[in-house]
């Protein structure tokens, strides 16, 4: 047992120096609530219903003739994709010369539940691209997709062929039956039917306890000790509080594409036995022919790798890349790896080819 | 007048199956058509819904507590799977580390190694068959649970005037049926001015 005299000095010494950075963190860091993710300057070119087409401004002047179209996920906002200036997704496609545009697919209330697979991928994105290609009077766009953002741009690419010249896919939901994520396994024991029709959208306090089962300890416990411990780190800190503001930040998804969703992907995985529907429309994967750059990462435990890899090999293109990096599903586009080899990476790919 | 079914039965024994469910159904609606006209004289009109009203809310609760029993055998069943990965996990943390920690790096050390174990051990009851299952009948029961609070609900919206769930349901459907078709013809439209300009 453990007596006064033999204690460490150091423990004393670290409580003490714990307590003081929990007293102080009011006085040395903003509340989440102060700060604007809004990092990268752009402007809202398109609003329809809820969802809003974002403009990126040049950073330096534009270097390639076809610009990107970033469909972010359903879950959680896009701002992950701008989180900081040192770690913008999008701040290093501006400075490697690309134009890049993304949908914001909004807040959707009540009154949304109906909206389905096929009002995101023949309406909402359909939409974004013909402005886009009418604002530039160019034919073709390049498509980047991420997460479930994917899911909806690979239906759409299937559909559209024509209108799409390059296709990027960042950790894509694609195999549901393949995925061996937690979050598969709660989707595929759900009762997606009876949540629609008891509760509309799906709630983000359901997305919340997804979240939680994520590695409880170390995301739910350390995480937040670590945040106290580095309380004087400006960069650490600054970092960690846009990560859970964009966290906290989940927005319900629309019923009907949410039961179409856990259904059709992981329940009876009918996009990659090409036996999905969008609208009237069956997606036949093999009519995606054009460059196709797929990203996925080892250490993702939101989409597994075995989740996101067969779609690399179930297009018609001749023209794709499969890349696997050694970090997880955020770390893969908002971290330092993702700046020095992940978006260099894939510039170069889409350069070529835009 | 005399009804197909009774005629029937004159003709054809064979029916005497139908005749009997039209003589039933017949004197079941009669009667009830005869009885309701006292009624609605003594409940002095709004009072009758009101009385049809506590009987749907009542009913309502009834099955809120058949509910409750199934959501409380899952929900035990899930907090029995936590508290047993937890149980597991504390085991293999006092094996793994089963002396005290003496100073700071220790403390660290052992912080690490519980963390690990329990995150794999979690981890891996998140990922089971039997916590999937669980977890999903736990999900339905409580969505059970809130229908009959939706169900409760509307009646007590109707009762005031007010639209139940199902009709502002049916709007919303019929705004997103309009919305659809119109933004669809737009983009429709649209296409076709820039194929012409082309």
């Amino acid at each position: 047992m453990l007596t006064e005299s033999n204690i460490d000095p150091k423990i004393i010494e670290e409580i003490l120096k714990f307590s003081k950075n929990v007293i102080d963190a009011p006085k040395l860091v903003s509340a989440p609530d102060e700060i604007n993710l809004e990092v990268t300057p752009h402007e809202v070119v398109q609003e329809i219903d809820k969802t809003r087409l974002l403009h990126y401004k040049p950073l330096v002047e534009t270097k390639y003739q076809t610009p990107l179209l970033i469909s972010y996920a359903l879950i959680n906002r896009y701002h992950i994709l701008d989180i900081h200036p040192q770690k913008s997704w999008v701040r290093n496609l501006l400075e490697q010369g690309f134009e890049v545009y993304m949908l914001d697919w909004g807040t959707p209330t009540s009154m949304d539940k109906y909206l389905d697979f096929d009002d995101y991928v023949n309406g909402y994105l359909d939409t974004s691209v013909e402005y886009i290609k009418n604002q530039l009077s160019i034919e073709q766009i390049s498509l980047q997709g991420y997460c479930t953002g994917a899911t909806i741009a690979t239906a759409y690419t299937a559909l559209h062929p024509e209108n799409v010249k390059n296709y990027i896919a960042t950790a894509p939901v694609i195999d549901g039956w393949k995925d061996t994520t937690v979050i598969s396994n709660l989707a595929k024991h759900m009762d997606a039917d009876k949540m629609v029709d008891t509760i509309g959208n799906m709630p983000p306090e359901f997305m919340y306890y997804c979240f939680s089962v994520l590695k409880p300890f170390e995301q739910g416990i350390e995480k937040y000790v670590k945040f106290f411990k580095n309380i004087d780190d400006k960069k650490y800190v600054d970092n960690f509080l846009r990560v859970e503001k964009w966290l906290g930040d989940t927005p319900p998804i629309p019923g009907e594409l949410f039961k179409q969703w856990i259904k059709d992907i992981y329940q009876k995985n009918l996009l990659i036995q090409n036996k999905m529907y969008v609208g009237e429309e069956l997606i036949d994967l093999k009519k995606i022919d054009m460059p196709m750059f797929t990203q996925v990462a080892v250490g993702d435990h939101l989409v597994s790798p075995e989740c996101s890899m067969p779609l690399h090999y179930a297009v018609g293109s001749e023209d794709k890349t499969l890349k696997i990096y050694p970090t997880g599903h955020v770390g893969m586009i908002a971290s330092s790896l993702s700046q020095k080899k992940v978006l260099p990476e894939m510039g170069r790919w889409l350069s070529e080819r835009s | 007048m005399q009804s197909k079914s009774s005629k029937n039965v004159t003709k054809d024994p064979a029916n005497m199956t139908e005749y009997y469910k039209h003589l039933s159904l017949f004197w079941t609606d009669i009667i009830h058509l005869m009885s309701s006209k006292p009624q609605a004289l003594t409940s002095i009109g709004p009072m009758r819904a009101f009385a049809a009203n506590s009987k749907k809310i009542a009913v309502e609760l009834i099955e809120i507590n058949e509910n409750l029993v199934g959501f409380n055998q899952y929900m035990t069943e899930y907090y029995k799977q936590l508290s047993e990965t937890w149980r597991g996990s504390q085991k293999k943390v006092n094996q793994k580390a089963p002396k005290i920690p003496q100073d700071a790096e220790q403390i660290e050390a052992v912080k690490r190694i519980w963390i690990d174990i329990f995150d794999n051990d979690f981890t891996e009851l998140f990922d089971s068959k039997k916590f999937g299952e669980n977890y999903g009948n736990l999900v339905s029961k409580e969505l059970e649970l809130t229908k009959h609070w939706n169900n409760i609900t509307n009646v007590i919206l109707q009762s005031v005037n007010l639209p139940s769930k199902e009709e502002v349901d049916e709007v919303y459907k019929e705004i997103h049926t309009l919305k659809k078709r119109v933004s669809k013809l737009e983009l429709k439209l649209k296409k076709e001015k820039r194929k012409n300009v082309n």
